[in-house]
């Protein structure tokens, strides 16, 4: 599959410029961890196991190890309701992790115990403002603890998926209109606009059916303190249909 | 081959809260108890199944969520911990079941003939949704009878009520068809709720029924009103209604089992046993029976082709 070899390749090199800014801790959001109640954070110290997509099982299991930053864990759990949340701590043994975080700790070579984890749920009722809050407590708590944290957000652009079997060789984006927004959405990540880029997120989230409305990007602008200087875009193309880019902001 | 029996239908909600508030040696978490009518409720369904002997249990349900087609458990036994991802600290169930592969694949080849799109569920680590477990736990917890697990393809919240309900409709007339093809005595389970609408926040003790009701009004006035249709046999004024019963009181029958179970027993206008209601977090919750055996509508028409290879059936 060569598309999504380019995809994969491109987590790739995302996680070696990640792991050589050697942060304490990487705060990951993932789309694909639902929730209705609370706002959940993954506590475990450390999760083993092994997954099968509930889609994509044909395509095998995904073995993983993932370590948390339980500390850190915590002070979010007690922090959340400070934005407004009710939060519990998810510390399980066989609780079911979600495709997205595991897929993204496996390509980008975090979640060892050398890059620890803060997983936070996306809560379905949460809208783009409170993700953005809790991107932001959680960034805070790293700093009250003296951490060095990257930050990362898992999930897809535009969401339109195709509802039948296709052969994966001939992917590619459900729509152009769909392939032109990702682009627009990406270029202007690139030019490091942030104003024009939240004036357009929720066009892009309505027009496009972005994924969970690009809630994971609102994780990470939150945690930035809404601010970076641009972006390198190391790969982009169809997932299913659907959109998929992985983007490395800069500081 | 037998003659295809749909013996008879039931309504089996899967709040995992009933299999804590149980206690069963196969789930971690223990209570003190809790949700006794809804439990209760689902003792006399048990009872009721009992006197059925089925050969195989069909189960639709809503937390097993697929984006390309209609899946079924392709696998003979399956076995593992199942863990809620909402409810983590009240269901982490060790489980293992049996599957009637041969049924499953007549439902998928039926469905696709029907047009839908159908995978089966071929990978042996595949860790079976907290839905089904609750379901099946509750209605037999012996997990002596083989069954047939099918997702619920998101194409009602994707697309919309009506598109994806009308696939529903063709997933149960599909059913119908394997279960006729395949000569089984089958009952099926509507793994749903009705009113959804359910509160943010859950008691420091889960199983604090002094917390515990309807979180509005007219979800459970809705509730109630459908109830009532059809503990009285009138469906097709249930179905009239359900999308705006689903519309209103955020009913979880939207994810199709209802719709599905129902085209799959040719929608009987024939009046259910309601063996219970209750609510869990805040939502609706009834288990209740619709017995074609006793109503004389169980029996099958045998499939074209083998109605063609019966002698004197022909001419």
């Amino acid at each position: 599959m060569p598309g999504l070899g380019r995809l994969a390749a491109a987590m790739q090199r995302a996680g070696r410029a990640l792991r050589s800014s050697r942060p304490d801790a990487i705060l990951v959001y993932s789309t694909q961890w639902l929730a209705v109640l609370e706002q959940q954070w993954l506590t475990r110290r450390r999760s083993v196991g092994l997954h099968v997509d509930e889609n994509w099982y044909e395509f095998g299991e995904l073995p993983y190890d993932i370590h948390a930053d339980t500390d850190l864990g915590q002070a979010c759990v007690s922090h959340s309701l400070k934005v407004g949340v009710h939060a519990r701590a998810v510390d399980y043994d066989g609780f079911p992790i979600d495709s997205g975080t595991i897929a993204a700790a496996s390509l980008l070579g975090i979640g060892g115990p050398e890059f620890p984890l803060v997983v936070g749920s996306n809560n379905l009722y949460h809208d783009a403002g409170t993700t953005l809050r809790l991107g932001s407590m959680a960034a805070a708590c790293a700093h009250e603890q003296g951490k060095r944290v990257a930050v990362v957000g898992v999930g897809g652009m535009s969401g339109t998926l195709f509802r039948t079997d296709m052969d994966l060789r001939a992917d590619r984006l459900a729509t152009a209109d769909d392939d032109k927004w990702n682009h627009r959405v990406l270029r202007l990540m690139e030019s490091g606009d942030i104003a024009e880029l939240k004036r357009v997120l929720p066009d892009f989230a309505r027009e496009a059916r972005a994924d969970m409305g690009f809630k994971h990007f609102y994780w990470i602008l939150g945690a930035l303190e809404g601010r970076f200087m641009g972006a390198r875009v190391h790969g982009y193309g169809p997932l299913y249909g659907s959109g998929g880019a992985v983007v490395e902001l800069t500081l | 081959m037998a003659q295809g029996e749909i013996i008879a239908g039931f309504l089996a909600p899967h709040p995992p809260h009933l299999v804590y508030g149980e206690n069963p040696p196969q789930n971690e978490p223990k209570s003190q108890g809790g949700w006794e009518p809804l439990r209760w409720a689902y003792e006399r369904a048990r009872a009721a199944l009992d006197t059925l002997k089925p050969d195989v249990l069909l189960v639709h349900s809503p937390h097993w969520i697929t984006s390309v087609g209609h899946h079924f458990l392709g696998v003979r036994h399956l076995s593992g911990r199942s863990v809620d991802p909402i409810f983590p600290n009240l269901f982490r169930y060790e489980f293992a079941l049996d599957v009637d592969v041969e049924l499953a694949e007549a439902c998928a080849a039926a469905g696709r003939e029907a047009g839908l799109v159908t995978k089966l569920m071929r990978n042996p680590n595949f860790r079976v949704d907290y839905g089904t477990i609750t379901t099946l736990h509750m209605i037999r917890p012996q997990w002596d009878i083989p069954i047939v697990g099918i997702s619920a393809n998101n194409t009602p919240y994707y697309l919309n009520t009506k598109e994806g309900l009308k696939e529903m409709d063709l997933l149960g007339r599909a059913t119908r068809e394997a279960i006729a093809r395949t000569g089984r005595r089958a009952v099926l389970l509507a793994s749903n709720t009705l009113s959804h609408w359910h509160f943010h926040e859950e008691p420091s003790i889960p199983e604090d029924m002094s917390k515990e009701h309807p979180q509005n009004m007219q979800g459970y006035q809705w509730d109630m009103r459908m109830i009532e249709l059809m503990r009285k046999g009138r469906m097709r004024e249930v179905f009239k209604l359900l999308p705006q019963f689903i519309e209103e009181a955020f009913a979880e029958v939207k994810s199709g089992a209802f719709t599905w179970m129902h085209a799959a027993m040719n929608y009987p206008e024939l009046g259910a046993e309601l063996f219970g209601y209750g609510t869990v977090i805040g939502t609706g919750n009834a288990v209740m029976e619709w017995d074609l055996r006793a109503a004389g509508l169980s029996l099958l028409e045998p499939p074209a082709a083998h109605r063609a290879e019966r002698p004197g059936q022909n001419g």
